[in-house]
């Protein structure tokens, strides 16, 4: 995968395998989100090919990609929340475009919001929210479409460092819970704390 | 699938709500246009009622010579009534032709009788056409075919040309004018509702690039906004037919049947409305998401 830039990936292989925590750390502009946008399929790469679940990016059709991303949970460190409607609606958003009935939205929204500890903040707008509830709203909405694996980009980047500790918590229990997590960061303290495997890539290559 | 019917409607409502001010803009310039647009076709079809009105008043006139007997003047007539595109022969005696001449001018028959001697206008037939007939080069085919005839010399017919002429240039005219025209205004709703859709698209980047995020698939991204669309169109034809309405009631007050329209118009213009709103808004998703 080559930007026009000349930045890009080359000969990554990376393979998570279902219930897994990956970090993926490097410094800024590795290719740690190209990683990731290779994965949901927003990118395509020029040589070699990127398999979720059983479908491959070389064979996969256009019109297959928004399945594939409902087998994801996507979180990003700027939460990409909606502004226009409260906490409960953005959560419940990535099941309405899935076409669920009202009580399974209803069901799935609230054991989300109680996973992350934001049930009592379900009727808040998310401007009304600090960046942590914040990103647990995010997390929640990425994990109320029970994906197979959830792909976290720099999600503690705009936090304080207690709160990130509280984040990587709430993503260590969706793991617990079979969910395969993904996390791109470039807090190398972060992840020194922690025993899960680690993918360090720089210059857009894998280097341990 | 229901369900996400309801969401998508309400989903294209709310955008509508969220983006009050420029889906009123809008939805007023549409009704500008579609109302417009709506008095432009009246004023077309009225004319064209008023053009046919006069094409229908249009006669050959065919004078008799005095001499005719009541005979020739019957078998003149059998003759005339076969004429491919004649619809109707009436006859005008000598005296019906100097009441009618009295009544242009405003004197006695017997004025001129008295004065004269003789009664000296001629007999006639009026001749109607049929009205695919009413045109410079069919009148002229019904001409050649009462010239045909011995009795009938060309110094015996009348017919005002002319303004079969005058219409046929004219109608032309205004038909193209009408198509420009009409063409113009549609096209300015229509960019005008695809400007509004790619402004509400880049209003919404955000939401879209969510939902595009979570799953979503073209068609359920795209069809709030197509709804959007449809709506504004809608109801800029909705207030457009009723501003129309108004007009010709209006209009109808001061001189009665100067105005006449077609109950259908409404509806059409309605339909006009979202159809214009659907080409915009399916204009604009193609281009800008």
């Amino acid at each position: 995968m080559r930007y026009p830039s000349g930045e890009g990936l080359d000969r990554i292989s990376l393979q998570v395998k279902r219930g897994e925590f990956v970090y993926l750390v490097g410094p800024t502009g590795a290719g740690k989100s190209t990683v990731l946008k290779l994965i949901y399929m927003e990118q395509k790469p020029s040589t070699g090919y990127v398999v979720v679940d059983r479908d491959n990016s070389n064979q996969i059709r256009e019109s297959r990609i928004p399945f594939v991303r409902r087998k994801l949970g996507i979180i990003f460190q700027d939460f990409k929340l909606l502004d226009d409607r409260d906490v409960f609606e953005n959560v419940a958003f990535a099941l309405r475009v899935t076409a669920a009935s009202p009580k399974e939205v209803k069901k799935k929204t609230l054991r989300a919001l109680a996973e992350v500890g934001m049930s009592h903040r379900s009727r808040k707008m998310p401007e009304e929210l600090s960046g942590g509830e914040q990103q647990r709203i995010a997390i929640a909405r990425a994990i109320v479409n029970d994906p197979l694996i959830l792909l976290a980009d720099e999600p503690t980047a705009n936090l304080d460092p207690k709160t990130s500790v509280a984040i990587l918590n709430i993503l260590d229990r969706v793991n617990a819970r079979g969910t395969a997590v993904l996390m791109a960061t470039h807090n190398y303290e972060l992840v020194n704390y922690s025993n899960k495997r680690v993918v360090s890539i720089k210059n857009g290559r894998v280097i341990f | 699938m229901i369900h996400s019917a309801f969401f998508l409607i309400k989903e294209g409502l709310e955008g509508f709500r969220r983006a009050r001010l420029s889906a009123a803009v809008a939805t007023v310039t549409v009704t500008i246009s579609i109302t417009l647009f709506g008095v432009f076709l009246i004023i077309t079809l009225n004319l064209s009622r008023y053009i046919d009105m006069l094409k229908n008043r249009m006669e050959i006139e065919v004078f008799l010579d005095d001499s005719f007997s009541d005979e020739k003047i019957q078998g003149i007539r059998e003759q005339l009534s076969t004429i491919e595109g004649v619809r109707d022969v009436v006859f005008i005696s000598k005296e019906m032709a100097i009441r009618a001449f009295h009544r242009l001018f405003e004197r006695e028959p017997a004025d001129y009788i008295e004065a004269l001697g003789f009664n000296p206008l001629p007999a006639s037939f009026r001749l109607k056409l049929e009205p695919n007939y009413l045109t410079s080069g069919q009148a002229d085919r019904v001409v050649q075919r009462i010239l045909a005839m011995d009795a009938i010399g060309a110094e015996d017919i009348r017919y005002d040309r002319r303004i079969l002429l005058i219409i046929e240039k004219n109608v032309e005219l205004a038909i193209v004018l009408g198509v420009i025209v009409g063409a113009i205004i549609c096209l300015s709703a229509l960019f005008l509702v695809s400007n509004n859709i790619r402004l509400i698209i880049f209003s919404r980047r955000k939401l879209i690039e969510t939902m595009k995020l979570v799953g979503a698939t073209p068609l359920f991204i795209q069809a709030p906004l197509f709804i959007q669309g449809v709506t504004q169109g809608f109801s800029g034809g909705l207030i457009a037919s009723g501003f129309l309405y108004v007009i010709v009631v209006l209009s109808s007050m001061r001189v009665r049947n100067l105005i006449v329209v077609n109950p259908e118009v409404y509806p059409l213009m309605i339909i006009l409305g979202a159809g214009l709103g659907l080409l915009g808004s399916l204009t604009a998703v193609r281009r800008y998401l």
